[in-house]
């Protein structure tokens, strides 16, 4: 009965040559297999994502006024809202991990070729939209650290000639950060942004289903594992291993929530308000060259990073693109030294401000407030 | 990839068959808690604000041409009546049928629920013959002079 009901879908879907594909699919074995996992693992977090946002939002509430407020009753009053929220912050951070990763194995490893270049790009499109992700989900809270945070972060287009005050107040919904921005970041993050995601993540994966795993052009292989059902089970225990950990880290360390921002009274920014850590390489990148010149830079490297696949026409005929390598390699050097700067700087930052001062300036501020 | 690793076939089923057992065991093990902590975190229903139990109404509030009025208490919403002979009295405003909110018709006068053309008698008595096969609760007034205090208790039975 069962498979008759299967055939009968499979058939109708035209879908005899992917299930064939899929059953034939194997995992090379060379040096560099083990970064096979990391897809794998992005996708787990990311699935963890959508369900635990989903849950979020049976309690969370999109205003200005209530947001922390809800947010505190999830943690304080709903029976492990706290858990929920802890796995959700913590299995983003995760996510972003496993995508830098994964990202740059996948570029060293020269994973771009053809037929892969699809990959590629909707990988890139991926990485954008879990950083968009990380962007509007930071405010939601809206404690003290988000608001300025989201205020730094929609400040930058600014220096964009013409569009750039365009671009930052559509992003903002107003001239200043308000409960307006807060309900259109609650949209990008709840609506626009999972729609999109689910489609590209539901693409990339059946195409490397249908693709099997790429070779480095240089590497020996010595052997492949069966994808369905040995590799599967092999990566369904990495996952477990995963979620262990994450459901462990999220127990012993549970997200906090900063103190409300008040828009009525405003403060001034507590001492070192600085982003996610996902983001502290363009925050400190920011610091020290003039905005237009990063995101001009940074928009270019982009579009280079992304067109990889078209440009390395060695790694294409099969052969070593060390000039490539470099450029991956010196990129991960860039991004772990500016990140590790950042948090330097930050703790001077911290440092040289006596808290007692932080905890006084939300009086003096408020008589400003209108 | 036709280097597909040889293995004595026996082996290669003994071994997966191991492997799939184990999966199975961990992802049942992992399960159970993750329903339990699902279905707990869905499971909640808010208890209201139960430190508040009465409000406050002013008798100016209530005039001969609008003699009624719908306030809320703990989430309730609860309607404030002046009578003709001027005295005050509360009853929920929940229909007992399907929860409509309940409107005061001074004309009949009668409590009437425009969802199903539910009616209550001025006691807050079902109606036969209506929707409704319960009545209304009415509630504790204090009268404080201009002031009135609605409690959320029942009404003692006189
Ligand atoms: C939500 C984010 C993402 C998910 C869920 C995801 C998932 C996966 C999975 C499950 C695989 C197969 C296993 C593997 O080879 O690791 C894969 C392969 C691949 N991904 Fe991603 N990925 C994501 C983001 C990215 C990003 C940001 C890039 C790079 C721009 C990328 C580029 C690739 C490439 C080129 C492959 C083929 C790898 C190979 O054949 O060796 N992916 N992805
Ligand atoms: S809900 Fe009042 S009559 Fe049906």
């Amino acid at each position: 009965m069962i498979t008759d009901w299967k055939s009968h879908l499979i058939s109708a879907l035209h879908l005899e040559h992917t299930v064939a594909a899929v059953k034939e699919k194997n995992v090379p074995h060379h040096r560099s297999s083990i970064w096979y996992y990391f897809g794998g693992l992005a996708l787990m977090f990311f699935t963890i994502q959508v369900v635990t946002g989903v849950m979020l939002l049976f309690y969370y509430q999109p205003t200005a006024e209530l947001a922390h407020k809800s947010i505190e009753r999830i943690m304080t009053q709903v029976p492990f809202g706290w858990l929920i929220r802890s796995v959700h912050s913590w299995s983003a951070n995760a996510l972003m991990a496993m995508i830098f990763i994964h990202m740059f194995s996948a570029f060293l490893m020269k994973s771009y070729r053809a037929p892969r270049s699809i990959m590629w790009l909707t990988g890139i499109i991926l990485l954008l939209l879990m950083m968009g992700f990380g962007f509007t989900g930071y405010l939601l809270p809206w404690d003290q650290t988000a608001y300025f945070a989201t205020k730094i972060g929609t400040e930058v287009p600014k220096a964009l000639p013409w569009l750039g005050d365009i671009i930052s107040s559509l992003i903002k919904g107003a001239k200043d950060v308000n409960g307006t921005t807060l309900t259109r970041m609650f949209a990008l993050h709840v609506g626009v942004l999972p729609i999109i995601s689910i489609l590209l993540v539901l693409v990339h994966v059946t195409l490397i289903l249908l693709l099997g795993s790429g070779v480095p052009p240089v590497a020996k292989v010595t052997g492949a594992t069966k994808y369905f059902p040995d590799y599967l089970l092999k990566e369904v225990m990495v996952w477990l291993i995963g979620f262990g950990l994450l459901i462990a880290i999220a127990v012993l360390y549970p997200w906090e929530l900063g103190k409300a921002y008040d828009l009525a009274n405003p403060t001034e920014p507590p001492a070192g308000v600085h982003p996610e850590w996902y983001f502290m390489f363009l925050f400190q990148t920011l610091k020290v060259i003039p905005e237009w010149l990063a995101i001009f830079g940074f928009g270019i490297l982009l579009i280079f990073w992304t067109l990889v696949p078209f440009l390395d026409r060695k790694a294409n005929g099969g052969e070593r693109s060390p000039i490539f390598t470099y450029f991956g390699v010196v990129a991960i050097l860039y991004l772990c030294v500016m990140t590790a700067w950042a948090y330097i700087a930050v703790g001077d930052e911290r440092a040289q401000t006596p808290t007692e001062k932080i905890q006084q300036v939300p009086k003096q501020g408020g008589d400003s407030a209108k | 990839m036709e280097l597909i690793r040889k293995m004595p076939e026996k082996n290669t089923i003994k071994r997966r068959g191991i492997l799939k057992g184990l999966v199975a065991g961990a992802a049942a093990v992992v399960t159970a808690p993750i329903v339990y902590v699902a279905a707990r975190f869905l499971g909640y229903v808010s208890k209201g604000d139960s430190s508040n139990t009465s409000a406050t109404v002013a008798f100016s509030d209530l005039t001969p041409d609008k003699p009624s009025k719908l306030i809320q208490i703990n989430d309730e919403p609860i309607i404030v009546v002046r009578e003709k002979d001027d005295q005050i009295r509360a009853f929920t405003a929940t229909c007992t049928h399907l929860g409509c909110t309940v409107s005061y018709r001074p004309q009949v006068p009668d409590f009437y629920c425009k969802c199903h053309q539910g009616r209550y008698d001025v006691n807050g008595v079902n109606v036969p013959g209506t929707r409704p096969k319960l009545p209304l609760t009415e509630l504790t007034v204090v009268d404080k002079g201009t002031d009135l205090i609605i409690q959320l208790t029942p009404k003692a039975k006189s």
